[in-house]
């Protein structure tokens, strides 16, 4: 089975409805990274009547999170529904495959590495 | 994160409360007088059609969420800016000034209806409309406040006085009749127009969107029930009003809600309804001028009309919207509206600039399938483009039968087409002259989302002022 990484870069007042929204949809982990950055507008703000034409570097924040590739699609449509609000800014999303995953605590590669213990037991018992 | 507080029963709510107004009564007891029962079958293809075009209001919200605009930007993201002047000026401004002195008039016609003052209807009108406008000039919300209580108290009158009436509880006697008037389904067509005016209004509970708990359901949902409800509603009032009411003097009074109400419960029914209608009357057309001064503002943000209406006093009051809206009003009702068939035709020439309105929402629908098919949207009217192609044909062919009688078909149109005419001048030479766009291109989604912030217009006056001196300096150096 293979995985994939999703980076989401995104303004600072989307993560609690994205954390929720992952999180309802079975998404075990995440990291958040605080950054500052720009994207196609070189960090105009939308209300400005000129782009800037140097990049302006503005604060924004990004997502990381490994899934499946069996959730992906789910993953995306959920991440892309949480934070369109339609206005510049609104993010940008990376995927990019990932070889493997591995719990260093355990040893444990793939699919078990990405779930929880308690998940993992679950699933043994419906075997 | 900003806690979403408002379930579907609260979006149920706001939704009735916003569609029933007292000028509802007007048509709905007019209707009933021409086509008895009849009218039940003209009620419900209606508010068929209303609940397509809700629906896609709702996928517009979707796709543009959060706007205060609402209709005025979909269109100018989905036809350009000419469109957008036509039919939000025509749609909401022209309808609504009409509308609102409908219910002015029918506040005046309530008064001499049970009292018999012997003061012309009218002068009650315009007393009303001077205090509403000083109210709104000096900021003051009591009305406001009193609105929720006013729309639950005459949708719960509504309910009881059309229950008591369909089982035949009243103290009045009853009436036997034909209650069924309608002879074929093109008697019924014929008062689609009439009908359409009973269920305009669900796109009110947009605003509220953002505040609704689960928005991808509640919300396209509530408006769904909303119009269902009142669907029901009224049709138990037209049973009602059949039972204790001679369909001719429904068809012929300018008050039928106080007819009927004097029929089933006799003077108490008449005081009932009176009381009723009145603070709804005074709830419903402070709220219109009050939005459409809010709304003249809006557009003016917008760039769409002039930003001497975004001028506030000192109380907080849009006052040049508020002026002129009540000025228009106070026109309207100093010319005499007063009789039933006066009401039922200004209703009718209103609504035309309201169907067209919804007609280019729906079409706004498909533009922005083709346009954005990959935005996600958290809601999607069902079946591909079949429900917003309804609603289009639907209203069109409402538009089409907005009258039975051919001649006041040919007038209504002649009326609106006169003021559509007068709009589009406008709409063409404020593209022309003031915005310096092209009058049919789209502006891009993202620039109608960024227009919603109010530094935009602040950033780009100043940036034309910029532009302009810099050709001042050139045309100078040149020279």
């Amino acid at each position: 089975m293979g995985f994939s990484k999703i980076e989401v870069i995104t303004s600072m007042s989307k993560l609690d409805g994205l954390k929720t929204a992952l999180s309802k949809l079975g998404v075990n982990g995440m990291t958040v990274v605080q950054a500052i950055g720009c994207g196609a507008q070189n960090g105009t703000f939308e209300y400005e009547a000129q782009q800037n034409e140097e990049m302006e570097l503005l604060p924004k924040q990004m997502i990381i999170v490994a899934v499946e590739d069996e959730a992906l699609d789910n993953v995306i449509e959920t991440i892309k529904r949480e934070l369109y609000t339609g206005h510049i800014g609104d993010g940008k999303i990376f995927v990019t495959p990932l070889s493997n995953v591995i719990r260093v605590r355990t040893g444990e590669e793939g699919t078990e590495a990405l779930q929880s213990n308690t998940s993992q037991q679950a699933t043994r018992h419906q075997n | 994160m900003e806690e979403k507080k408002l379930g579907l029963p609260s979006v149920i709510s706001t939704g009735v409360g916003l569609i029933v107004a007292t000028s509802c009564l007007m048509s709905l007891g007019q209707g009933t007088g021409i086509l008895g029962t009849g009218f039940i079958i003209s009620m419900i293809l209606a508010c068929m059609i209303n609940i397509c075009t809700a629906l896609c209001m709702a996928e517009l919200n979707a796709v543009m969420p959060n706007l205060t605009g609402g209709l005025a930007q979909y269109t100018l993201a989905g036809l350009g800016p000419f469109v957008t002047i036509v039919t939000m000026v025509g749609g909401y401004i022209v309808c609504q000034s009409i509308a609102g002195s409908v219910e002015c008039a029918m506040f005046g016609n309530a008064i001499n209806t049970v009292f018999d003052t012997g003061i012309p209807s009218s002068v009650f009108c315009l007393l009303l409309l001077a205090v509403l406008i000083t109210a709104n000039l000096l900021g003051v919300d009591m009305f406001a406040k009193i609105q929720n209580f006013v729309a639950y108290g005459l949708i719960i009158s509504l309910v009881i006085m059309g229950l008591l009436g369909t089982f035949g509880l009243g103290t009045g006697e009853t009436v036997e009749q034909a209650t069924n008037r309608a002879g074929s389904f093109s008697d019924c067509f014929a008062l689609l127009g009439l009908a359409f005016f009973l269920f305009i209004g669900s796109e009110f509970v947009i605003p509220i969107s953002k505040n609704v708990k689960n928005e991808r359901r509640n919300v396209p949902l509530g408006m769904v029930l909303s119009l269902l409800i009142i669907l029901g509603m009224q049709i138990v009032v037209v049973i009602g009003m059949g039972h204790y009411t001679r369909l001719e003097d429904l068809a012929a009074s300018p008050s039928p809600h106080i007819l009927y109400g004097n029929a089933l419960l006799g003077y108490a029914g008449s005081l009932w309804m009176i009381l009723v209608s009145v603070f709804a009357v005074i709830s419903t057309v402070n709220s219109a001028i009050s939005f459409l001064s809010y709304m003249c503002a809006g557009m003016a943000k917008i760039n769409l009309m002039p930003s001497i209406f975004l001028k506030k006093n000192k109380r907080g009051a849009y006052y040049v919207g508020v002026l002129m809206i009540g000025a228009v009003m106070m026109v309207i009702n100093a010319t005499g509206l007063s009789t039933s068939d006066s009401l039922s035709f200004m209703i009718l020439v209103a609504i035309v600039f309201w169907m067209v309105s919804y007609v280019i929402a729906d079409i706004n629908v498909l533009i922005f399938r083709h346009r954005l098919p990959k935005a996600p949207r958290t809601f999607k009217v069902p079946f591909g483009p079949v429900i917003p192609l309804i609603a289009v044909v639907g209203n069109v062919f409402m538009i089409w039968n907005i009258d039975g009688n051919p001649a006041t078909r040919n007038l209504i149109f002649l009326i609106d087409g006169v003021i559509f005419l007068a709009l589009a001048i406008y709409a063409a030479l404020w593209c022309k002259l003031k915005l310096k766009r092209p009058m049919f291109q789209a502006i891009p989604v993202h620039e109608v989302m960024a227009m919603e912030n109010s530094l935009y217009l602040v950033a780009h006056r100043k940036a034309q002022v910029q532009q302009a001196a810099s050709k001042k300096v050139v045309g100078t150096a040149s020279f």
